[in-house]
């Protein structure tokens, strides 16, 4: 196990180290760094003085190893717009993010299992093709189209939640349902097929041979078998999520990290997308980790693979 | 559910209906295949005819129509669906919109499907270092936030329908490398290839002539998969403004242009979201639907 | 059928939330704004927004004030003002103003802000506010000197509008990013709280000096932002917005129809034209050095339609590179009526019978851009409609790499021509039409002190430039105003809002 886990720990850091530096090179992509920061009113001269004093004319790979060594203590640099230090302008909106990112995956998984439960149970039933069209419904659904449909049936025409903001739990409810529902379906499926394979299973019929309640069967036998991969798809969805809550936070307009993504392209804020793309990453990287050492933790097999 | 057994080679050369007529009788009792299948059809043909179809030119304004209401809301048959708000007529925008979301969709699944399908055969077929630098690139890909990057990219570049088709290109081949991989691995171990190799037949030519011919069915299903999702982030790109530009008509760049009116004139934003949302839809069934036919074991 | 379902809807949910609603607002005296775009610093020497303007006017105060019914100057901070020569003035401070922190104001506050704001390393984001600027000196306790780096006749309304005053003490103690979190000034409110990206409170100040801005009436100004305006019409429907500004056009009619709303329009100095490349910057012998091709484009596009359909409420159409109002901005210039047949007929002459593709650069307004671009394509001018960043097209501007651009220009609310043609006639890296001719009237007029030699001159330019088409000018730009039915304000023609003339109904 300890030996899985520092496999896969070296993985990850891989992944990491080359992810670090794809979010570097786009800074790149623009053209010049330094014209960028000089901003509007700077001269030649101007831009030239900047390009010495930020090191923008030294090869790329010596200020990419520059740049991740202050990433590693916590420093990514300084916004363009803001001119305040990328990491505390992060800081302050990830809480935001990351409270939208759990509502959303808790509400995925509310939904989700309970339909996938009730679909293995009576395949082909009604519920079962209902819960199989809303996956495919939700998975067809723009998301930036059905935050627009639930602002104008529930802030215009009845008045209920409120539209924007972050300042009570009422302003995260649509946001949770847009960013929620897209990872309904994957789960939904997941635990449907879980659940039809434990089902069948022998120890199953071995449990309801005994004579054990048909509850029983489902919950205790059925279910907490079934749930586990589940789990650790929450945890790559949750990744998943908080890269795409950007669409999510510009609709509502919650200022979190996403929403900071978002206005930082615009404002042409290199230095804070660069530092925002690596930190989704990193969440990424962070659960899929988790996940895979739950999983090698339940299931013994999935250590050898 | 339809018959399990009914894949297995082995049970489809015995005498019976034949393994095509199978086929075709599985895709007509499919609903869902049939209407993906029938709703892409009418709608890549609407695409192909847009000229001939639409009412109007898609790209001439008339500032003094804007925003006139769909006949459903007390408009004219001049404008069944209304005008936009530089006076162009909705109807045939929606239609040569079509066109846009098509081309986007097909051509980034093929650039994604080449790259993803190169990456997981030679992981599969190879294994050993190949396999974990290609599952190492896999785990980079899925690492970074789509929507986030593809932004950036664009925002930087400057957005055309050139430059969203290849950043989606490049960044969606992930599914492919993981689905084409597995399925590789799976063929891999028959005896087929091995009597192949065995015979000193090239490995190009072994990929080419057993391998491939065995994951194409699968190789489909992400095609439309993918295809879905890449439509699906261009009209989210254009909707937040960094992707096909103006006056290209694009759903979600109309979703965003209706945008501002969307508490007056609410069907400038639900039409067009509505006919994106059958289209992936419809694609998405097709995949799903594809999937169940010719693997039905796989389904989960 | 007209008043759709959803329209009754809307009136219905606001006049039913704006009834129960808790957060009603002229019952606590607090009156809620919304500001679509985030500061990066509120001090308002580091901004370049619209919205930093806004706060500025509230929290600061300037030496001079202009009014802006009449355009006359008054005093603010300074009593009075001479010339003592071409470069230097002399201003009498008005005594026992204080600062919201308690400091008093004097000559030393005037004399470290401005010897600060005019160096350029500290880097005061829009330089030409304040580089014309030498350096200030103390006379006594309450006479002050600004000493020009050379002739500048605009100085007056400069010192009017962006050069504010500071508490000499705080601000070298907290520097500009001390200033933005926590802002200090002699203005009529006072802030009490920034959250950056979120909100601000400004509170009544209650000591404010009888100047001409007159005491301010509301207690309280909660401004948040909200950058989407669908979502702020959604809130002032709801009644947790009071105000909203800077709404476009096409909502604001729909608005003005609904009862419990004013809509207000005022006209705005920003001037929308397209710049062209005539003196060939993109390469030699590129369509637009032609005058033809120019004279085309400007006869391409319908003004008068563009302005009553698209802009609506108080804009104009826009024949000269300068707003109407400014001093110097002559009226009587070549026009381009809209001539779709003679702008083709011109192209086939220049030689492009069949049209050609051009490049076609906007940064905002996409609407606008889009509506301009389909009239170019209307008579042969294909366009390959980009949008960028304003940083990023001032780039390739720069470097002479744009042939046709949608551009606009607000001169800062200065009412003077020098704010506008000046600044892009006069072979600077963003003048693409680099006429020596024009330069030298421009030089004379702009630093000529006798108005009549300064009007001469511009029009002699601005005529130039219209005859040789070197921009295609449409329309100037307008503001609509959207507030609830309890508030009640008269908005000015320059795009600030002023809370200390709102008052309750």
């Amino acid at each position: 196990m300890l030996q899985f886990i520092l496999k896969r720990l070296m993985l990850a850091a891989i992944v990491a180290l080359t992810v670090s530096f794809i979010s570097f090179s786009l800074m790149f992509l623009s053209g010049d760094p330094a014209a960028a920061l000089a901003g509007e009113t700077a001269s030649g001269e101007d831009i030239e003085a900047i390009r010495t004093l930020y090191g923008f004319d030294r090869p790329m790979l010596v200020q990419y190893w520059e740049w991740l060594g202050s990433a590693l203590t916590g420093d990514l640099g300084q916004s363009y717009y803001f001119k305040l230090p990328v990491a505390s302008l992060i800081a302050d909106r990830l809480g935001v993010t990351m409270t939208l990112g759990l509502c959303g995956i808790t509400f995925a998984l509310l939904t989700a299992v309970p339909l996938g439960v009730a679909a293995a149970i009576r395949p082909n039933s009604f519920i079962d093709r209902l819960s199989l069209f809303m996956s495919v419904a939700g998975q067809a659904m723009p998301s930036f189209w059905f935050g627009l449909i639930l602002i104008v049936v529930f802030s215009i025409k009845f008045g209920m939640l409120p539209p924007s903001g972050a300042s009570t739990w009422k302003h995260f409810i649509m946001p949770t349902i847009v960013l929620g529902y897209y990872a309904m379906p994957a789960i939904m499926r997941l635990t449907r097929a879980g659940m039809l394979d434990v089902l069948s299973s022998d120890y199953i019929r071995t449990a309801r041979a005994k004579g054990a309640s048909e509850v029983r069967v489902l919950f205790k036998h059925g279910l907490r078998n079934a749930i586990i991969p589940v789990v650790s798809l929450a945890a790559v969805q949750m990744g998943f999520m908080l890269g795409g809550s950007i669409v999510v936070e510009s609709i509502f307009a919650l200022h979190g990290a996403g929403f900071l993504a978002w206005e930082s392209i615009g404002r042409n804020d290199l230095p804070t997308v660069q530092a925002l793309i690596l930190v989704f990453a990193m969440f990424y990287i962070v659960f899929t980790f988790l996940a895979d050492v739950l999983n090698a933790w339940l299931d013994p097999r999935m250590r050898s693979s | 559910m339809t018959d399990m057994n009914a894949n297995d080679p082995l049970l489809q050369e015995v005498s019976g209906p034949s393994p095509r007529q199978i086929l075709f009788r599985r895709v007509v009792t499919h609903n869902g295949l049939m209407f993906g299948l029938v709703v892409v059809a009418l709608l890549a043909l609407v695409a192909i005819f847009a000229p001939l179809l639409a009412p109007h030119d898609p790209y001439s304004q008339n500032l003094l129509m804007r925003m006139k209401p769909p006949v459903f809301l007390g408009g004219t048959w001049e404008y069944p669906l209304g005008t936009d708000h530089l006076g162009r007529d909705y109807l045939s925008r929606l239609i040569y919109g079509a066109r846009v979301s098509l081309m986007i969709g097909a051509i980034a699944a093929l650039i994604s499907g080449l790259i993803g399908t190169a990456l997981g055969v030679s992981a599969g077929y190879f294994g050993g270092r190949v396999d974990a630098a290609v599952t190492f690139l896999i785990n980079v890909r899925l690492a970074l936030p789509v929507v986030l990057v593809a932004l950036a990219v664009v925002a930087v570049m400057g957005g055309s329908l050139e430059i969203v088709i290849m950043v989606l290109g490049l960044l969606l081949w992930d599914r492919f490398a993981v689905v084409m991989r597995s399925s590789t691995l799976q063929i891999r171990r028959r005896e087929y290839v091995a009597a192949a190799q065995a015979i000193g037949a090239s490995t190009p030519r072994v990929i080419l002539s057993e391998i491939m011919p065995n994951i194409v069915n699968n190789l489909i299903v992400v095609v439309t998969l993918e295809m879905a999702h890449a439509i699906l982030l261009e009209a989210a790109l254009s909707f937040l403004g960094v992707g096909v530009q103006p006056p290209t008509p694009s759903w979600g760049l109309m979703v965003s242009e209706g945008k501002k009116m969307m508490l007056f004139d609410a069907w400038l934003v639900l039409i067009p979201g509505a006919v994106l949302f059958v289209l992936v839809l419809a694609i998405n069934l097709m995949g799903d639907g594809l999937r169940d036919v010719t693997a039905p074991e796989n389904r989960s | 059928m007209k008043g759709s379902f959803l329209k009754t809807t809307i009136a219905a949910t606001a006049l039913l939330a704006a009834a129960g609603s808790a957060w009603a607002d002229k019952a606590n005296d607090t009156l809620n704004v919304a500001f679509t775009k985030e500061l990066e610093n509120v001090d308002s020497y580091f901004n370049s927004a619209r919205e930093g303007v806004v706060l500025m006017r509230a929290i600061w105060d300037g030496l001079i004030y202009r009014d802006p019914a009449t355009n006359e100057y008054k005093g603010n901070l300074a009593e009075s003002w001479t010339w003592i020569d071409d470069t230097t003035l002399e201003f009498k401070l008005r005594q026992g103003v204080k600062f919201h922190n308690g400091e008093a104001f004097n000559a030393d506050d005037v004399v470290y802000t401005v010897n600060f704001v005019a160096k350029e390393e500290n880097g005061v984001k829009t330089q030409r506010n304040v580089n014309w600027m030498k350096s200030a000196e103390k006379i006594d306790d309450y006479t002050v000197r600004i000493y020009l780096k050379e002739k500048f006749p605009a100085a007056i309304e400069y010192l009017s509008g962006p050069v504010a005053i500071y508490p000499n003490e705080y601000y070298a103690e907290v520097g500009p990013s001390g200033m933005g979190l926590k802002p200090v000034g002699t203005g009529p409110y006072k802030v009490t709280e920034v959250v950056p990206g979120q909100h601000f409170v400004l509170e009544r100040n209650e000591d404010y000096f009888d100047g001409p801005k007159g005491k301010p009436a509301i207690g309280k100004v909660d401004i948040r932002t909200i950058p989407d305006v669908n979502t702020q019409m959604a809130e002032l429907f709801s009644g947790t917005l009071d105000l909203i500004w800077q709404v476009p056009a096409d909502l604001s009619e729909r608005l003005s129809s609904m009862e419990q709303f004013t809509v207000a329009n005022e006209s705005t100095m920003r001037v929308g034209y397209l710049a062209m490349d005539a003196a060939g910057r993109t390469g030699a012998d590129t369509p637009f050095t032609k005058l033809k091709v120019r004279q085309a484009v400007n006869y391409a596009i319908d003004r008068k339609t563009l302005v009553s359909a698209l802009l609506q409420g108080k804009s104009q159409v826009i024949w000269t590179a300068c707003f109407p109002s400014q001093f110097g901005c002559e009226q009587d210039v070549a026009h381009y009526d809209y001539d779709p047949e003679k702008a083709k007929q011109l192209l086939a002459e220049a030689g492009y019978p069949d049209g050609f593709s051009t490049e076609f650069y906007v940064y905002r307004d996409r609407e606008y851009g889009e509506a301009i671009a389909l009239y170019l394509n209307a008579v042969g001018i294909k366009t390959d409609f980009k949008m960028l960043q304003y940083s990023a097209l001032r780039e390739l501007n720069m470097k002479g790499e744009v042939p046709i651009s949608f551009q606009t220009w607000g001169s800062y609310s200065i009412n003077d021509a020098s704010a506008m043609v000046s600044q892009y006639f006069k072979h600077g890296s963003l003048d693409d039409a680099r006429d020596d001719q024009v330069l030298a009237d421009l030089n004379v007029a702009d630093s000529a002190t006798d108005p009549e030699v300064r009007k001469e001159h511009y029009s002699k330019a601005l005529k130039r430039i219209a005859d040789e088409a070197f921009w295609a000018p449409m329309f100037s730009y307008n503001t609509n105003y959207v507030f609830t039915k309890e508030v009640s304000y008269t908005p000015t023609a320059d795009e600030v809002l002023r809370f200390a003339t709102m008052t309750w109904n």
